[in-house]
């Protein structure tokens, strides 16, 4: 069968996206496939599809819950049934159920920390794994922007399953991280593809504002200005929920706040009112969006500085998924890089800590084969976060385990921090620098993964000249709606079938 | 004002409470704690129906709303530390609550297990139902829990209507329900109905919309469902379809697990005494289970713990003393004791 055909009738598209025939086509040969596709161009299709086409299930290994769930319930959308999202979210019971009929499933999607269960590995190992997917690849790497300790232990796991054909998929990698990702997992011959970071259809506009109100001030006018729908992302749940109340008070109409706080049943009616035009702007986290399928969202503005160029990507890719012209604003005021430098420090354990912990840990030598039983007394001695602690122990962990005296451990622990916060503050300070320099935004954002940029683009960024009036708003509509409810007329609609 | 809706509902109950429990026990009651205790003075004081209606309410908030009324003096402290009401205090409620009367049916003790229930089914039916009557079938459920989707799935095999008319049935049966509805709008509830191409509103949303704080429009959503589960529950034969939805909710009173021990061996014939010995416990907490299965099993005879000559004499004191204070009772008739009061209380308390 023809693989559009396959697309047109499994998931309704008529063709497929930059990429996705390559990709797929190369894992159906049985060759394992890294890839790099840019957000917002359907990764999760490309093992999507193959899953029906190739005998036996399908693995996804997901760093993220959220996410993991969003891509189990958009197969489940689009009428898949045999589909398991196993993660800390199932309960006890569940967990024991499913384990049980898991080769009745055809797509198995996974949190990384499960595989560390004995009995979870051991039933992978009876299944016949038709495609291994390392989603979010790029969490593998020590470099890359979002290293998972768990990611480290996937070579080692697919070693043990018998090296299954395996496709690795990441938005963004630059070549080491690329690197990184083949050795990490043990892929000793493979298929690449790399293609473009950029979104040509996306302008991007930096604004330097002197203070936090001007920005305020200036987010009033842009949302009343600009053609949605649009999202403002912000790094605090406060800010996001202070912001759209703020927004509302101004006049902007139809707009909510969306974060991880927030019950799961607003969350899904707030990203359903947004995704059904019911909503035209949402103020979020960075909780909001992934796995969320609109084509139309026409604007991106960020409040807040992000840690770095690919989590910047990854969110104003969220825009224009349909080709048409969108445009990511980025809003500046002097200061604003110090969020991000205390939230980067605040993921890595410092010195002092360490010092703390290791004193401890010299008085109470028992507990160092089973350190994880002690994490509610070693973070309150030490102020650790659950981050920090994370990557402590995993890494402690291991070190331990290869024999290494604790002064030792200490050392190289304190060391790689120093690197970890080092390259961290990089990024942010790569963050800066983009927002600073005045050629080509978009060149620069291309260098960065050692590509070029290759064409003329019109409105391609504030520095080479945009036209603001090109994403202002066409028709001034009024919000016509809710002025008369009539919950008769509702009910009926909802509940009686129409002619 | 219309946000401080809380504030009042905590009024409301300190004038309740009589100066004789502490600010805490209103937030184990608008918590919905399931203690002996909780209970018990949820019926003592007849505040029954506000049980678990707002169970996310913090220790902080409630701090906060009490200092805050203590500061305008519609609440002060009593000789043993309680907060009783004051005069001001009883004007303010008096006349928030004739401009937003606590809805007659809301109910949150008798309803508190199944409203969260009845409401995900509901809501989950609505959404179905309009989408299969516009023939789509991918779309997102607004409700996530597996055991309501388990639910649906038999229900619709098992609803013997055609798929195309459940629609119209529930339709008219809620418009029909609604008719009787007299003290409250049913939009509290239909404005956060999800069909096809019209997502339901979040409870803010609806409270914004409908110009209600957010603790008035709450308290109207729950009595709204109440009073469906009410009209529903008593009229079983006119209401075909919506008796399916409630079908097996559990709406009897739970008791606590020690309380269930208690019952099991009173009821091989075993006396409080000794229950307490073979269980370990005090007898006054073999006293407090007693109480509590008096609160809650109906027909559960409390003769052989009271004498009916005393029992009538509790009443008749309760009656003339107008307190509901166990110490005034026992001045007025010295030869019963505590625990026969509390348990004629329980057993005649409320509305009796």
């Amino acid at each position: 069968m023809k693989l559009e055909t396959i697309l047109k009738q499994r998931f309704g598209y008529a063709s497929f996206r930059p990429g996705q025939k390559e990709v797929i086509t190369s894992v159906l040969s049985g060759k394992s496939t890294v890839a790099m596709l840019p957000t917002g161009t359907g990764k999760s299709l490309c093992y999507q599809l193959p899953g029906y086409l190739l005998e036996g299930q399908v693995i996804i290994i997901s760093p993220l819950l959220s996410l993991m769930q969003d891509q189990a319930e958009q197969l489940m959308l689009n009428g898949e049934k045999k589909v398991i999202a196993f993660n800390s979210f199932l309960t006890h019971e569940e967990k024991k159920q499913s384990l049980m009929n898991l080769s009745k499933y055809k797509f198995i999607f996974i949190s990384p920390e499960m595989l560390h269960f004995e009995a979870v590995l051991n039933r992978l190992k009876k299944l016949k794994i038709a495609l291994f997917v390392v989603d979010e690849a790029h969490c593998i790497s020590q470099w890359g922007y979002d290293f998972r300790p768990d990611y480290l232990k996937l070579g080692e796991i697919r070693k043990q399953l018998g090296r299954p054909l395996t496709m690795a998929l990441t938005a963004t990698a630059t070549p080491e991280v690329k690197e990184d990702i083949k050795k990490s997992l043990y892929i000793t011959s493979s298929n690449e593809f790399i293609f473009s970071v950029d979104r040509p259809n996306i302008s991007l506009k930096v604004e330097h504002l002197s203070s936090y109100r001007e920005k305020n001030e200036r987010l009033v006018e842009l949302t009343k200005r600009l053609q949605g729908p649009g999202i403002i992302y912000f790094s605090s749940k406060k800010m996001a929920e202070q912001t759209a109340e703020h927004l509302k008070k101004h006049g902007i109409g139809r707009v909510m706040s969306y974060h991880g706080g927030m019950s799961q049943e607003n969350r899904i009616l707030v990203q359903q009112q947004f995704i059904h035009g019911q909503l035209d702007l949402i103020c979020a986290t960075s909780a909001f969006g992934m796995g969320i399928n609109k084509e139309n969202i026409r604007y991106v503005i960020h409040f807040h500085m992000p840690l770095q160029m690919e989590s910047y990507l990854q969110e104003i890719g969220r825009a224009g998924r349909d080709g048409d012209n969108s445009i990511a604003i980025f809003l500046y005021a002097p200061g604003d890089e110090q969020l991000p430098y205390q939230l980067a420090e605040s993921e890595v354990p410092d010195g002092i800590q360490l010092d703390w912990i290791k004193g401890w840990l010299k008085e109470n030598k028992g507990v160092l084969a089973n350190l994880s039983q002690y994490e509610e007394q070693i973070r309150l001695l030490s102020g650790l976060t659950e981050t920090q602690w994370r990557v402590f122990e995993d890494s402690f962990h291991r070190k331990y385990k290869m024999g290494l005296e604790i002064e030792r451990i200490f050392d190289e622990m304190k060391t790689y921090n120093q690197i970890r916060l080092e390259s961290k503050r990089q990024s942010i300070e790569e963050v800066y620098r983009w927002i600073s320099i005045n050629k080509c935004r978009r060149q620069h954002i291309l260098s960065h993964f050692n590509e070029k940029k290759t064409e003329v683009i019109e409105n391609c960024c504030d520095i080479c000249g945009l036209e603001f009036n090109f994403f202002t708003q066409k028709n001034n509509k009024e919000n016509q709606e809710n002025l008369l409810y009539d919950w008769k007329n509702h009910l009926q609609a909802l509940l009686i079938p129409g002619e | 004002m219309k946000r401080a809706y809380l504030q009042i509902i905590i009024l409301y109950c300190l004038k309740k409470l009589q100066g004789q429990r502490t600010i805490y026990s209103i937030l184990h009651l608008l918590n919905g704690k399931k203690s002996s205790q909780t209970i018990q003075d949820a019926h003592l004081f007849q505040l029954t129906r506000l049980f678990k209606t707002f169970e996310q309410l913090s220790r902080d908030e409630l701090d906060r709303y009490t200092e805050d009324m203590e500061r305008q003096s519609w609440i002060s402290n009593n000789e043993i530390g309680h907060y009783t009401i004051t005069p001001e205090g009883e004007r303010i409620l008096q006349d928030v609550l004739l401009k937003c009367p606590l809805p007659t049916s809301l109910n949150g003790w008798k309803h508190h297990k199944s409203t969260d229930v009845f409401w995900g089914r509901l809501s989950l039916l609505v959404q179905v139902i309009s989408h299969l009557n516009n023939h789509h079938t991918k779309y997102l459920p607004v409700q996530k829990k597996t055991s309501i989707h388990k639910w649906l799935k038999s229900f619709l095999l098992t609803s013997g209507s055609a798929r195309n008319e459940v629609g119209i049935i529930l339709y008219k049966e809620l418009l029909k329900c609604f008719e009787g509805l007299c003290d409250i709008s049913p939009a509290v509830l239909t404005l956060r109905l999800t069909g096809h191409n019209r997502i339901g509103l979040t409870a803010e949303q609806a409270a914004e919309q409908l110009g209600l704080g957010l603790a008035y429009y709450r308290i109207q959503f729950l009595a709204a469902l109440h009073y469906l589960m009410e009209c529903v529950g008593r009229n079983p034969g006119s209401f075909p379809l919506m008796d399916k939805v409630l079908s097996g909710l559990d709406e009897s009173i739970p008791l606590t697990l020690s309380t269930e021990k208690t019952y099991n061996l009173l009821n091989q014939g075993l006396s409080i005494d000794e229950i307490a010995k073979i269980r370990r416990l005090k007898r006054s907490t073999i006293e407090d289970h007693v109480v509590e299965l008096a609160l809650n099993v109906s027909g559960f005879d409390i003769t052989p713990y009271v004498s009916n000559n005393i029992q009538e004499s509790i009443l008749h004191a309760a009656h003339r003393s107008n307190s509901r204070q166990l110490k005034h009772i026992r001045q007025l008739i010295p030869q019963a004791e505590y625990f026969e009061i509390r348990l004629v209380l329980a057993r005649f308390g409320e509305g009796k």
